[in-house]
């Protein structure tokens, strides 16, 4: 086995606070976003924050993603070109993307940004991401609906890094209407939606709760479980899955710190003493357990789960 | 004036397909036995494609065939030889959403034509640009995409645009949503789709003190039903925004919902052409559109975007339900009967309407009807039974009759 694996923990932070603890903790990579730009960030950043950002993790040798994934409007292209040339000179190591259009615009205008290709629902197999790596992406950030054989498979097939979700809940719908405040308006509730913390349970399926809110780019609704992969990293890690993600989205501080700290333990056992992490999975599976909120199950999400069609 | 769209119709089966070319669709779209989104739909085989193109050619009319699954690595097997197939049976393009199979057929099938499927959520004029220059010919625009917007993608980019102009549609960006996948383990991007937005659900406010549910005091539950699609009162504005292809959406549906709707746009579109000017939408083409509609109609991101009223809450309008009650093989004008298929059963005293193509069309009540013996009989109950029938205007093969269910 190659000695030299070391994935990447990467994580979401809500602000600049939580992007310099959970660095300091142990995170190896930071993502952000504003939702003019990016979808589903964990809280607004603006370019004067990711400034600061940059400053801070470059000065520890760690990196920062900014999401430019949104599902763009011609509109909403108007200001990107700027916004991406600032990314650009403020040395941000990454945006994470999703539509064709970032290529035209960033050969046009000669930037070098390192593209991580994320369109999320879009990009299932090996052979779609080649496609995509020959038209400039660096890096592939997989489908949460990816089983681990395929994953394995995508991986060996693709010679660039390959990203995963390794924990927290996991996006499964977004529309560009306004689906909550229709609701409202329809039932006749002026409270609106605004600063309200929402979610769904489908009639059929008891306790389940799926996360829903609005922003400007429309509707999401999140995942009823929260991934958990800490029980099975082994098969992350003897794939090589260069780079393992954790996201904090609606999770206290307490929690998103917990979490990292956990997998970051996790990924040092790993590299250093394979026995040792064999045995203490559990237990560090145990310490999520007990801080997990009731109404959130964790499970493995696609991972090890067959789907028909 | 821009030069006359195209009328695309989908078309479930090779019966579908030639109905929907005889009413008048300038191209049709059909699926496969692989590749394709809908599982469900009677999908054609290599000589089932064959045939349709054979149809389809003596009318001067194109087949597409959608292999627009979002693929993952198991599905890629095969790809290449089926696009070549398709190819040599004469398919005239085909609708992709998944790049690995966009290469797919290129390499196997360079001359056939590669589509933009509506899964890739192709939204703005730089996706657009990107993938003209790929070397696409074609892209079919999310639904999302308003009608400026669509302007604005024809004037920077010379490609040729297709867009929805009725039927159904996801309340997601299609392929942005794995409820069904989450929900059911059915993967929606691959044709597994259980529709999981139409269902109901309680939404619940999260509060300090625990969850309240919005749902409970509210007298309609939340749900995230869209109504469907219909752009027939607003043809001129689509036409004007040099649109090239106005596709119909339903490859599950019925013949008649099929024929009508084709016969209602290919009307539209024709008139449209002949005078532009004095052009006026004709009650009688909305109350046909009417006849077939399944759901309240919306016109959804065209001219704004949709609010409570684009979607299904409350109980559902009260729409007329139609059957397709017999299909017309045959007519003797000099006794006025013609020969009927039975499609569903009708007796005497029913009230009917004829239809077919150019919007041809009249009512009458049944007054006769006489078995393939001559025997005079009360009621064609028997599903593909042939009688004959009395009627009072001329009718020819492909004519369809319907009546109130």
């Amino acid at each position: 086995m190659d000695t030299s694996y070391r994935p990447e923990l990467i994580t979401t932070a809500r602000d600049m606070e939580e992007l310099k603890q959970l660095a300091n903790i142990g995170a190896d990579a930071l993502t952000v976003g504003h939702q003019h730009y990016g979808l589903r960030v964990a809280g607004d950043f603006s370019l004067f924050d990711i400034k600061e950002a940059v400053q801070f993790l470059h000065a520890s040798n760690k990196k920062l993603y900014v999401l430019t994934n949104a599902i763009f409007h011609n509109e909403r292209l108007e200001t990107l070109p700027a916004y991406l040339q600032e990314l650009d000179k403020l040395q941000v190591d990454g945006i994470i993307c999703g539509d064709p259009s970032i290529f035209p615009i960033l050969n046009e205008m000669d930037l070098n940004l390192s593209i991580h290709w994320n369109p999320e629902t879009l990009s299932t197999n090996y052979e779609t991401l080649n496609y995509w790596h020959s038209k400039g992406i660096s890096r592939a950030v997989l489908s949460n609906e990816l089983s681990i054989e395929a994953i394995k498979e995508i991986k060996n097939k693709l010679s660039i890094p390959v990203e995963i979700q390794v924990h927290g809940m996991t996006c499964i719908f977004q529309s560009k209407r306004k689906l909550v405040s229709n609701y409202y308006n329809y039932i006749g509730d002026s409270s609106g939606v605004d600063g309200k913390q929402l979610h769904l349970k489908q009639f059929k399926e008891a306790d389940s709760h799926y996360p829903i809110f609005e922003d400007c780019n429309g509707t999401h609704i999140m995942s009823n479980e929260d991934l958990c992969m800490m029980e099975f990293l082994q098969d992350i890690f003897l794939a090589e899955i260069d780079c393992v993600r954790i996201n904090g989205m609606y999770k206290s501080r307490d929690y998103q710190e917990k979490i990292v700290s956990l997998y970051r333990t996790a990924i040092d056992t790993w590299i250093s003493d394979q026995d040792k992490f064999n045995q203490l999975t559990e237990t560090w599976k145990h310490q999520i357990i007990q801080i997990q909120p009731d109404e959130r199950k964790l499970d493995t999400g696609f991972y090890y789960k067959e789907q028909i069609y | 004036m821009n030069k006359k769209p195209e009328l695309l119709a989908p078309a479930g089966n090779l019966e579908k397909l030639k109905f929907a070319i005889h009413y008048g669709a300038d191209a049709v779209y059909i699926g496969g036995k692989q590749f394709g989104l809908r599982s469900k739909a009677g999908n054609f085989s290599f000589e089932d494609m064959r045939e349709g193109v054979e149809f389809a050619n003596k009318y001067g009319a194109k087949v597409y065939v959608a292999a627009n699954i979002i693929a993952h690595n198991e599905n890629l097997e095969g790809a290449k030889e089926y696009f070549k197939n398709l190819y040599e049976i004469g398919i005239a393009a085909v609708i992709v959403a998944d790049p690995a199979l966009v290469q797919a057929c290129r390499e196997a099938a360079p001359n056939l034509e590669v589509h933009i499927s509506t899964q890739a959520s192709i939204v703005n004029w730089r996706t657009v640009q990107f993938w003209k220059e790929e070397g696409i010919p074609r892209v079919v625009l999310a639904r999302e995409v308003s009608m400026e917007e669509i302007k604005e993608i024809k004037e920077k980019v010379d490609i040729e645009l297709e867009t929805f102009v009725h039927g159904a549609m996801c309340i997601s960006y299609s392929g942005r949503c794995v409820l069904s996948n989450h929900m059911t383990a059915r993967d929606a991007n691959r044709g597994g789709c259980a529709q999981s937005c139409r269902w109901k659900y309680d939404l619940f406010e999260d509060g300090l003190d625990g969850a309240v549910a919005v749902t409970e005091a509210a007298e309609e539950t939340y749900t995230m039903s869209s109504k469907d699609l219909s752009m027939v009162e607003h043809m001129p504005d689509l036409i004007e925004s040099g649109v090239d292809s106005l596709k119909i959406e339903g490859r599950m549906k019925s013949i008649h919902y099929v024929a009508t709707v084709v016969n209602v746009y290919r009307k539209i579109i024709d008139t449209y052409y002949e005078d532009p000017q004095n052009y006026q939408l004709k009650q009688e083409w909305v109350d046909e559109i009417w006849k077939a509609a399944q759901r309240s109609l919306t016109t959804a991101f065209y001219y704004e975007e949709p609010t409570e009223q684009a979607q299904l809450f409350g109980k559902p309008d009260k729409i007329p339900k139609y059957d397709f009650a017999g299909l017309v093989l045959d007519y003797d004008e000099s006794t006025q009967i013609a020969t009927i298929q039975q499609r569903n059963s009708f007796s005497i005293g029913d009230e009917i309407e004829f239809f077919g193509p150019n919007f041809y069309h009249f009512k009458q009540k049944i007054t006769d009807i006489w078995d393939e013996k001559g025997q005079a009989i009360e009621m064609a109950k028997h599903p593909m039974m042939i009688v004959k029938i009395k009627v009072e205007q001329p009718v020819k093969y492909y004519d369809m009759m319907r009546k109130n269910k």
